[in-house]
């Protein structure tokens, strides 16, 4: 809808100035002699007044012609063109409301205007249509400006979501709490391992936040963090949990995105070897082979648990990212058998560019 | 005045450190003597029936069963202390029906309370019914089915069950061949289950149209359905309207 149309204080201003607009007329039209001031008003009020909504079609055509992709012969070839129009029909106007005189006025029109009369009423027809024109070009302008500042206010706070909702999903707060009441247990009677403990902890999230931010990470970074996690969950579970890392050194300096390995790790316990009596070691291999990436863990399950429903979520989760990242070159496969669960990514092994 | 005897306490948790941090915080009290510790929920519905401990330290996410789950198949209501590090919709419900909770990782001070509370409660026997509307309110659908079987506990699959029927004060639930006994009205389960998977077809009979494969008719204005396994089961001229619209 139209700016001024949708805003009645707006709607009313813009009709008081185009009844200015038609005093004004008034006042050349008694000044020129061309008639009464009581002829020229009843004349002159009444057109200004029905023109003032006719002139709101100039917003279309400054709309449709956005200032960005503007060049001046076209914008003067078609405010020039639209003007020209507007005073040809502002004329036919003038002269049927003149006429128009007659029946209301002793048989004679509002006007008596001679030719000049009219060119210079034609005159004002045009340049007050230009100058409608020119004042919407202006409002169209401010309009922008306005809907790229909220446009751009709506992105920040898209991406600040965004930015939460990973570092939400990333911090687990089940993890943290239980890791918390590990620390707080072990203070009573070990507080050497209850500070390795926090400082494992305190490595995880900081590590977790600094890495977040990046696109990709290089695998030994990726690993590092992982050592942290390891190192909290060994001591909450003990020695039920044991892990066999076989990072291949050519491997390390791969680039692959963040969290994308620390999560396996996660399910593996949450799902695995929590669930087994016992427990087990998970077992993770990382190396490079033609120019491939492989990744493969491998956890303990228990035999007679029905496979848990969020499993498979964290898996298409970080399916779906490989697939933002890489598209068809990056693969995620998992299979269970009775006693196990594997999975393997596969990447293409890129490396860092050192310049 | 007689020595009043100590109350028995068992430790649910599957963390070695958080079943120490309770052991080493019941240590000032001479008057609870804990009679075993658990690290799962299958062991723990095994010993709260072996044991009946006067008191219950009781984590919510644990592996194989969860503390809630332990509540439902012991039939325990009263002695209960839950303890969790983060579950929303368990805290939720704990603060609606007023059931004490220690969140991890919780205090002397927090735990001494919770203590005393439960001291007070156990004096007279109460049951205490806000732990059976918290059983009873499960906000998602049921996924499993629990039966306890003497000292064994059957997890079921929700897709592997074909038909409930009532029998008497049990359900008998129909699954891979086999029939599990329940004690449990057909209604209550009828309302655990999901709408769309599992229709009452008639006032005893339940059935997950995953496994219906025919409708019969057997006689005028008669119906029965044939499920995947063969069992034919009646349906009541209600559930007949209800199958129709369905399928």
């Amino acid at each position: 809808m139209h700016p001024i149309l949708a805003d009645a204080r707006k709607l009313l201003w813009y009709v008081l100035a185009w009844l200015l607009a038609g005093i004004g007329i008034a006042a050349l039209l008694r000044l020129t002699e061309q008639a009464e001031w009581s002829g020229a008003l009843w004349f002159a009020l009444p057109i200004c007044l029905v023109w003032s909504f006719v002139a709101l079609s100039s917003y279309y055509v400054c709309r449709s012609l956005p200032y960005s992709q503007r060049r001046w012969p076209v914008a003067l070839g078609l405010f020039g063109g639209a003007s020209l129009l507007s005073a040809l029909a502002w004329l036919g106007l003038g002269e049927a409301w003149d006429s128009m005189g007659r029946l209301v006025s002793h048989d004679k029109p509002f006007v008596a205007m001679t030719s000049p009369g009219w060119v210079m009423y034609f005159a004002a027809g045009f340049v007050l249509y230009l100058l409608s024109l020119l004042a919407h070009d202006v409002l169209v302008a401010f309009e922008s400006v306005q809907a790229a500042a909220r446009r751009e206010a709506e992105s920040r706070v898209l991406a600040r979501d965004a930015e939460l909702q990973m570092l939400r999903t990333q911090i687990n707060p089940h993890f943290l709490f239980n890791s918390l009441n590990s620390i707080s247990a072990l203070t009573g009677f070990d507080p050497a391992a209850a500070r390795e403990m926090t400082i494992d902890l305190a490595q995880f999230f900081r590590r977790t936040l600094a890495l977040a931010e990046r696109e990709r990470i290089t695998l030994g970074e990726e690993v590092v963090l992982c050592e942290h996690f390891l190192a909290i969950e060994k001591r909450r579970f003990g020695a039920k949990l044991k892990t066999a890392l076989r990072i291949a050194a050519d491997a390390t300096d791969c680039l692959l995105p963040p969290m994308t390995l620390q999560p396996l790790l996660e399910n593996a316990i949450k799902h695995g070897i929590r669930q087994v009596d016992g427990g087990g070691t998970i077992a993770v291999d990382a190396l490079v082979r033609d120019g491939w990436l492989h990744i493969a863990v491998v956890n303990p399950v228990a035999a007679d648990e029905a496979p848990a429903g969020g499993h498979g979520v964290g898996l298409k989760n970080i399916r779906e990212r490989l697939a933002v990242l890489y598209g068809a070159r990056a693969r995620i496969a998992w299979q269970r058998s009775e006693t196990q669960f594997a999975i393997e990514i596969n990447l293409p092994a890129d490396k860092e560019v050192i310049e | 005045m007689s020595a009043i005897p100590p109350l028995r306490a068992l430790i649910v948790d599957d963390e070695e450190l958080a079943r120490h941090l309770i052991r080493e915080y019941l240590q000032g009290h001479a008057d609870i003597e804990i009679v075993g510790e658990c690290e799962n929920g299958l062991d723990a519905v095994r010993q709260i029936g072996a044991l009946a401990p006067d008191l219950v330290f009781l984590d919510i996410q644990m592996p194989r069963l969860t503390g809630l789950e332990v509540l439902e198949l012991t039939g325990r209501r009263a002695g209960v202390i839950f303890t969790t590090a983060y579950d929303e919709h368990a805290i939720k419900a704990f603060e609606l029906h007023a059931v004490d909770y220690l969140l991890k990782p919780f205090s002397k001070a927090r735990f001494d309370d919770a203590l005393a509370r439960a001291r007070a409660l156990h004096a007279p026997a109460s049951p205490a019914p806000a732990l059976d509307a918290l059983i009873a309110r499960k906000t998602a659908p049921l996924e499993r089915i629990l039966i306890r079987d003497r000292e064994q506990v059957h997890v079921i699959a929700i897709d592997q069950v074909e038909c409930i029927e009532a029998q008497g004060d049990y359900l008998a639930i129909h699954a891979d061949g086999k029939c599990h006994l329940k004690p449990q009205r057909i209604s209550e389960i009828e309302e655990q289950l999901d709408g769309t998977r599992f229709l009452r077809v008639h006032r005893s009979f339940i059935i997950s149209l995953a496994h219906l494969q025919a409708i019969e008719r057997p006689g005028p204005d008669r119906h029965a359905a044939r499920l995947r396994s063969g069992k034919r089961v009646p349906i009541s001229r209600s559930g007949y309207e209800k199958l129709r619209t369905l399928v």
